[in-house]
């Protein structure tokens, strides 16, 4: 059914603001691991093509989230959909990269990027074909033969980025991409990773500590209270992508954010002391 | 390790480096002494022959008016083949062995308590043993070679899978990497620079077992068995230059064979095996 039929054999006019299909689904989902409870009630949708950021004080289950999500970890009650299908495993369809890079030292940063197609069984020729075209939008051209020891933290990073897309995921999983990075290099990465975004339409669900970072990135962010963690709320950054840092509109969002999440690390601070 | 001499700046002077230099002078030095005390009647010219003496006639049998003719090449030729055949096979089940305790838990139940109560006996004390299994015969020797290389490569492969995070893992299942491909892309790989610290670490002690054994063990042949037939002739000369020759070769293969191994793996990607 094409998009006009829909919205004739439509009267009420729901199409006019059709959303996206429900991408990735957490119904309560919770983490323990003996008695340490990371996560708990995990529940909302993540749309296709939505920039989701996830901020909430350190150790308050943002990575565990993360893991679950990329089907490392099980959830030990509710349950994580992709697609509307419950995680069982780790597969291609969704990419991660980690906040240590995890990068394989015995690989150029032309095979560490040409990993994934040539597990999935594709001809060299092919996976470097794919690889290209990453390589050349996160700006690695010419350093296809180094070896990742010999690489700074921005490009490491680029390098982490870039092997998650060729595997062509529908989501990509970020944890704390840009920890590792100076202010400068910092910068360029998320402007980057913002014209990737646009250029790859992914599902793109990013753990940060900043409030920058998030507002600047996402079309929402997921404000998550500390241990045991829940969201406390989730906040629509209404404003058109690229997006400019100095944007007084993106100001507001960043007050709004930090209120939010300064009351819940007192919060925090004080339950702590209480106990 | 070896990778800090990467790091001395090369000297643009047209003379050998200093790293060639010292251990000729020094060793020049010791040569010369000796040659003097020797030929002055300092020190007994039969129990200690001058060095040039030793040369010559280490230079006779490795001719054809040597006794055998051409002797002392079959004896390295002979010593060499027991190394390779013995470390070959130490490598081959050196490192399945490894790999089933650093990776499945049957492996540790079964290979762990075996290797503990093998581990302090001495090479050697198996000889007594293998002579009355397989005679005197290549074979005894081969297998001392095995036992005396096997333990570093074990240990040393253990230990490199215990230094993978399990986020290497993570990163290829999340490319899809079924098990074979895991241990192919991730775990050999990733073991390798261990793999090559437990073979220099093995042949060095393989090497000096070899010589030890073919002394009890071998019925002709070999640098052990040269030195051990010399002495019954009193051939000080001959002695000294197998003695010398084992040296040669145990230094040719730690530094040409093994060094060589690393240049092309673990200097050229930059990584450093703690140990
Ligand atoms: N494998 C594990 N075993 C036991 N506890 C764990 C494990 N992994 C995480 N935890 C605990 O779960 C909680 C959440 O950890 P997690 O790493 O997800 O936090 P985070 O939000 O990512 O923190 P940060 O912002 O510091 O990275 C922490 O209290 C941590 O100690
Ligand atoms: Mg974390």
């Amino acid at each position: 059914m094409s998009n006009v039929e829909k919205i004739l054999s439509d009267p009420v006019g729901e199409t006019a603001t059709l959303a996206p299909k429900p991408k990735i689904t957490a119904e309560g989902a919770g983490i323990r691991f003996g008695s340490i409870v990371a996560v708990e009630d995990f529940t909302t949708v993540i749309r296709e093509r939505e920039f989701v950021s996830i901020i909430g004080p350190s150790g308050c289950g943002k990575s565990t989230l993360l893991y679950a999500i990329a089907g490392f970890l099980k959830t030990t009650s509710g349950v994580l959909k992709v697609d509307g299908k419950p995680i069982v495993k780790p597969g291609p369809d969704r990419g991660i990269v980690f906040q240590e890079f995890v990068l394989f030292p015995w690989r150029t940063v032309l095979r560490n990027i040409t990993l994934g197609p040539e597990i999935a069984g594709l001809p060299r020729a092919e996976a470097e074909e794919r690889a290209r075209k990453w390589i050349r939008l996160t700006g690695l051209g010419g350093f296809e033969n180094a070896y990742p020891a010999t690489l700074s933290g921005g490009m490491k990073q680029r390098v982490a980025i870039a092997r998650a897309l060729t595997c062509e995921p529908d989501i990509l999983l970020l944890d704390e991409p840009f920890g590792a990075l100076d202010v400068q290099t910092k910068n360029y990465v998320m402007k980057d990773l913002q014209d990737l975004w646009i250029a790859a339409s992914k599902t793109i669900l990013m753990v940060t500590h900043s409030v920058q970072e998030a507002t600047l990135m996402a079309d929402r962010v997921l404000i998550l209270g500390a241990r045991p963690s829940r969201i406390v709320a989730d906040v629509r950054i209404d404003l058109p992508h690229p997006r400019d840092p100095l944007d007084q509109r993106l100001g507001r969002y960043r007050q709004e954010v930090t209120e939010i999440l300064s009351a819940e690390v007192d919060r925090a601070m004080k339950g702590e002391r209480g106990q | 390790m070896t990778l800090d001499t990467a790091e001395i700046p090369r000297r643009r002077l047209p003379l050998p480096p200093m790293k060639l230099i010292r251990p000729v002078v020094s060793l020049g030095v010791l040569f010369g002494l000796w040659e003097i005390a020797a030929r002055t009647g300092a020190i007994s010219a039969f129990l200690f022959p001058p060095p040039s003496a030793i040369f010559a006639a280490l230079w006779i049998s490795a001719g054809p008016n040597g006794d055998p003719p051409y002797g002392i090449l079959l004896d390295i030729a002979l010593s060499l083949y027991r190394l390779l055949a013995g470390v070959g096979l130490a490598l081959v089940l050196g490192t399945i062995i490894g790999l089933a305790i650093g990776l499945t838990g049957w492996g540790r139940a079964v290979f762990k308590p075996i290797i503990s109560a093998l581990m302090p006996i001495p090479t050697l004390a198996w000889t007594p043993v293998l002579l009355l299994v397989f005679g005197i015969d290549n074979r005894t020797t081969i297998t001392v070679v095995f036992i005396a290389a096997s333990f570093e490569i074990i240990y040393n492969v253990v230990t490199g899978i215990e230094m993978m995070t399990r986020k290497v893992y993570w990163v290829a299942a999340s490319m899809g990497a079924s098990r074979l491909q895991t241990l192919r892309y991730v775990v050999l790989p990733g073991i390798l620079p261990y793999l090559i610290t437990g073979l220099k670490l093995g042949v060095g002690y393989a090497w000096r077992a070899l010589i030890a054994a073919e002394m009890l063990a071998a019925s002709s042949h070999g640098l052990g068995f040269m030195i051990y037939d010399a002495q019954e002739y009193m051939d000080m000369k001959s002695i000294y230059g197998g003695i010398l020759t084992i040296s040669v070769m145990g230094l040719l293969i730690e530094r040409g064979v093994i060094g060589a191994l690393e240049k092309r793996t673990i200097e050229k990607w930059g990584v450093n095996v703690e140990r």
